[in-house]
């Protein structure tokens, strides 16, 4: 039998998720995917158990997944049969991913969900971050960027023909073999169920292996995040980890802050947006970082640490990831701010010029 | 004028139908943790007037606590899944239109 508590949430704490899901939000819609590697350690700095974090989580993301996935195919963005190959596969993914969370659930308790969750986090932040840093260091010596090519491994794999498993897909307008789809949808949905983002793997995959344009890729995904978000919903409430009002409390403050993200976006330069994901990234990762010699303590993994040197290392954890939810309020409201007034400047000057022409 | 009226007074509707079913999520919270808990076999104890749920426990672990077996119902499962689809949309549109209300629009091409 395992103590599984859900955290006290008074007046205070509310308006703080609210505030949380905003930025997480504001964050999101700015470099255009789920803000959920922000709001996870989030919740978890608030002290909610890892699985928890994860699963209410996965419940916030879903029917916004859902209104996105639909927005997106009314301008022609989706590729609807990769989104479900990929999404049956990664729904399975989802399943064996809960599975491997419960089963360190039950044999060290909630704070092993802790340090799976932050050890996965750590790593895949580091790798994602990484390649996020060298994609803006290319954009900004290259600011208008290449046509979308297709890249060796993607001619390769569109060259593999396997008999009885290739099928047409019209975002990659070749025929790919499921055998190809399956490892990376399974790998999209595990890592959702782990930490909540499964477009780390998803999206790349799509772009990187498959051939996919990045704007019909990261449209497709949406479809994937529903399809795995309504699944790990359903898996993880029936383990009872879902808490609602954390779900619905970082929503609130999300749906407001994404689409300021999201018209942020339209008002800075590509390698702007790529720099701040890959500082929110590298800044949320040292935030996990600091709780991990607290988690291997706790679990006798490591010589005890004092209370002192845990709570220090908390405080530092918690200061590193308060940092990166402001540097990330401010970039994304700077930008806003900054853009719309030039773009105000230029439209007066325009219509001046034109005043002047008349 | 009267378009402005109507996009306020819609905008303001949508947000007192999100502020509703905040209300009702807090107002019954205590309701929604125990529904969420009692999706599985739940040992409720009480402490220092604290609820608490441990999942998945035997009679004999649960009674040793000092606690209350609660038989686990799937079907609580749904909660989350249908509250999730319904504050989404309401609260989603509402925040579509707060933001239209209040003027702010993406750049038409991008710098």
């Amino acid at each position: 039998m395992e103590l599984i508590q859900f955290i006290d949430i008074d007046l205070t704490g509310a308006l703080l998720l609210i505030l949380i899901g905003f930025i997480g939000g504001m964050v999101s819609g700015f470099i255009g995917s789920g803000g959920a590697f922000v709001l996870t350690p989030a919740m978890m700095t608030l002290g909610a158990p890892g699985i928890v974090a994860v699963a209410s989580n996965i419940c916030h993301k879903f029917p916004k997944a859902l209104v996105g996935a639909i927005k997106r195919h009314k301008y022609g963005q989706v590729d609807v049969k990769l989104g479900l190959v990929m999404g049956v596969f990664a729904e399975l993914g989802m399943l064996y991913g809960k599975q491997v969370m419960t089963s360190i659930k039950d044999r060290f308790g909630a704070v092993g969900t802790d340090l799976y969750v932050s050890v996965i986090f750590v790593i895949v932040l580091a790798i994602v971050g990484g390649f996020v840093y060298r994609d803006y260091r290319i954009l900004k010596s290259h600011p208008h960027g290449e046509e979308h090519r297709l890249t060796r491994l993607a001619r390769w794999v569109q060259s593999v023909h396997i008999p009885g498993t290739m099928v047409y897909f019209p975002g990659a307008k070749a025929k790919i073999s499921v055998l190809f789809v399956a490892p990376m949808g399974f790998a999209t949905g595990m890592l959702a169920s782990t930490i909540a983002v499964g477009g780390f793997i998803g999206v790349p995959a799509m772009i990187y292996i498959f051939g996919v344009p990045a704007l019909m890729a990261s449209a497709t995904e949406l479809v994937i995040a529903f399809i795995m978000g309504l699944g790990g919903t359903l898996f993880y409430g029936l383990e009872g980890m879902v808490d609602l009002r954390l779900a619905m409390l970082i929503l609130l403050g999300s749906l407001f802050g994404i689409q300021i993200g999201a018209i942020g976006t339209t008002y800075v330069k590509d390698y702007q947006v790529k720099l701040t994901m890959a500082v929110i990234m590298i800044t949320v990762l040292f935030s996990r970082l600091f709780y991990i010699p607290g988690y291997l303590s706790q679990l006798g993994l490591i010589e005890p640490l004092p209370a002192s040197t845990v709570k220090t290392l908390k405080m530092a954890g918690d200061g590193v990831l308060a940092l990166a939810l402001v540097l990330g309020a401010v970039t994304v409201l700077t930008a806003l701010i900054r853009g719309m007034a030039e773009h105000r400047r230029q439209h007066e000057a325009l219509s001046e010029n034109q005043g002047i022409a008349e | 004028m009267a378009e402005a009226r109507t996009r306020w007074t819609t905008t303001l509707l949508w947000g007192v139908a999100v502020a509703i079913l905040y209300w009702a999520l807090f107002h019954f919270q205590d309701d929604i943790v125990r529904l969420a808990h009692t999706t599985v076999d739940a040992c409720l104890v009480v402490e220092n007037g604290k609820e608490l749920y441990y999942h998945k426990p035997t009679p004999e672990t649960c009674a040793a606590k000092g606690g209350t077996l609660i038989k686990g119902n799937w079907l609580n499962v749904l909660v989350p899944i249908i509250a999730a689809f319904v504050l989404s949309y309401v609260h989603g549109a509402f925040t579509s239109m707060f933001w239209d209300t209040l003027g702010l629009k993406a750049a038409n091409k991008k710098k």
